[in-house]
């Protein structure tokens, strides 16, 4: 079996843990509690007839005065970028997070998700930019959760 | 050696750290008894520390360098393990054995959630609030002693400002719009307090209103209206300014040191084209001809009716020469139009000058002065009334 560290990166109180939640034990909570340091929950899923055991870091939302410890990048084949569709700053930061974790893990593969999807009107649904490798997800309504991670498992895996 | 081991002792009695030692093949070789308490099933020698460690997943090559370099130390900190924080060490123990000390730092690190929780949550007050701010019309807050100490984002896009800190090297102080020799922004609170006051910034109109808050700082709200203001100043029949708009932009024009040209128009024999065709047609022949000027002068000319035939128009930043060529070729191009329903007419032309001195009632005084001479002589011409 393969084994694979990923990582879910974002601000603060975008819902990376909520993510987590909703693709391990199916539940959701709307009440925020902040992440401190990293939480771990393993997966183990079948992409492509391939066994993989996914180590999830759970990592906490860096805040404007505090960033993440570089110490938990070590070694991740993948991540998973969470913003937050009602909060543009979490959109406009993505970047940085993005250049921070592929500079310590330069051949790592990533998708970005979209997250707390079910906020958007209809019409603000449609407008929202996603791509190959981005998601419009919702923790709450357990919207393309799972596909999420799958995906990056197969761009891991490929 | 006899003093650390009693220290280590000692912190091992409290619970706080335990220990792991671990082979090449990161292989448990031996722990202290309560490192359990982190682990989902009971540690035993022999386990594999990465099935008991997940979070050293990724670090393997790192954790066997340790091995050879006496050093080297690899840690990792605040991991959530089994309802305990923990920090994690790997150190150098021998050539043959690494050690992995697991400190609780629990108590400490649910304190800082606390804090971090609550520093959040501000955080999304604040931010939510400041969205709120932003969407608002422009916003101005001055303390008691004339400093700015917050301008919205509405005030910033409209006055091209990155930070408040440029309002005080551009010197730009609302209260001077308001053209009543205000010395400060205390003096426009005693002015606007209470009601609303119309605001006249390049070509927008905004209502700006004061509120006191607290008794230490001032909010002023500066509501823009331009669009509203213009709609309730057009001519409903031939959809130009009203006289009453054209009052104000004289005003203003009056206040600048700029060159300016006030010129009346009356169509001539209008009252034989009502006479001749009725009035609706005169109406119509009034649409065609505020259509045709308003379409043949600058966008920044302001062109208004001021009633019955007659009609008043502004040109700016011209001298009166190249004013008198403008008026000519619109004469001409009125003369030589061929209206819809009556064919051809004509207009008459008055011009004063913007001098020192003047007000509205003179410079419009000379204006028509000039128009009734510009009739008197025959019609279809224009004439320029020196002061």
């Amino acid at each position: 079996m393969i084994r694979k560290k990923i990582l879910l990166l974002g601000d603060f109180s975008v819902g990376k843990t909520s993510l987590v939640r909703r693709y391990i034990d199916g539940t959701f909570d709307d009440k925020y509690l902040t992440t401190i340091g990293v939480k771990i929950s393993k997966k183990v899923l079948t992409v492509e007839g391939v066994e993989c055991e996914l180590l999830i870091w759970d990592v906490e939302g860096s805040t404007p005065s505090k960033k993440i410890s570089l110490g938990y990048y070590r070694g991740a084949s993948g991540a998973i970028f969470v913003t937050d569709v009602t909060r543009r700053e979490t959109l406009d930061n993505l970047q940085e997070h993005k250049e921070i974790f592929l500079a310590e893990n330069p051949g790592a593969q990533y998708v970005t998700a979209y997250n707390k999807a079910d906020m958007l009107s209809d019409i603000a649904r449609e407008r929202m930019a996603v791509g190959e490798d981005i998601f419009l997800t919702s923790a709450k309504e357990d919207e393309n959760v799972e596909k999420l991670f799958v995906e990056l498992v197969k761009k891991m895996l490929a | 050696m006899k003093n650390i081991q009693k220290i280590l002792n000692a912190v091992l009695s409290k619970n706080i750290i335990e220990y792991i030692l671990i082979d090449k093949d990161l292989i448990v070789l031996d722990s202290s008894k309560e490192v359990d308490k982190y682990l989902e099933k009971k540690l035993q020698i022999g386990d594999d520390l990465l099935s008991l460690f997940p979070e050293f997943v990724g670090a393997e090559e790192k954790i066997k360098e340790i091995f050879e370099e006496p050093t080297l130390i690899y840690t990792l900190e605040s991991v959530y393990k089994n309802d305990y924080y923990v920090n994690m060490c790997v150190e150098h123990y021998d050539e043959e054995t690494a050690l992995i000390l697991v400190h609780n730092i629990t108590d400490r690190t649910l304190s800082q959630q606390k804090l971090l929780q609550y520093s959040n949550e501000s955080i999304l007050l604040n931010n939510t609030l400041q969205k709120i701010l932003d969407s608002q019309n422009a916003l101005l807050f001055v303390t008691n002693k004339d400093e700015i100490t917050y301008v919205n984002e509405q005030f910033m896009e409209y006055f091209s400002l990155k930070r408040v800190s440029e309002l005080k090297r551009r010197n730009l102080k609302i209260y001077e719009y308001l053209d009543a020799n205000l010395k400060d922004y205390n003096a426009l609170f005693e002015r606007v307090n209470d009601k609303e006051e119309y605001l006249l910034i390049g070509n927008d109109t905004f209502i700006l209103k004061a509120t006191s808050i607290e008794e230490t700082h001032k909010l002023f709200t500066l509501t823009k209206v331009t669009k509203l203001t213009k709609y309730m100043q057009i001519d409903n029949l031939t959809g130009v300014y009203k006289k009453s708009y054209f009052n104000a932009c004289l005003e203003r024009l009056l206040r600048k040191k700029t060159e300016a040209v006030l010129v009346v128009l009356d169509i001539d024999d209008f009252k034989h084209i009502n006479d001749q065709y009725g009035h609706q047609t005169g109406d119509s022949v009034l649409k065609e001809f505020a259509s045709l000027i308003q379409n043949n002068i600058r966008g920044n000319d302001v062109f208004a009716r001021w009633g019955g035939e007659e009609f008043l128009l502004i040109l700016e930043n011209t001298n009166i020469e190249n004013a008198m060529m403008k008026v000519e070729q619109l004469r001409r191009l009125v003369d030589t139009h061929i209206f819809k329903e009556i064919g051809h007419m004509t207009v008459s032309f008055g011009l004063a000058k913007k001098e020192e001195g003047d007000d509205v009632h003179s410079l419009l005084f000379r204006a028509d002065k000039a128009l009734y001479e510009a009739k008197n002589a025959g019609k279809n011409r224009l004439v320029f009334k020196k002061m």
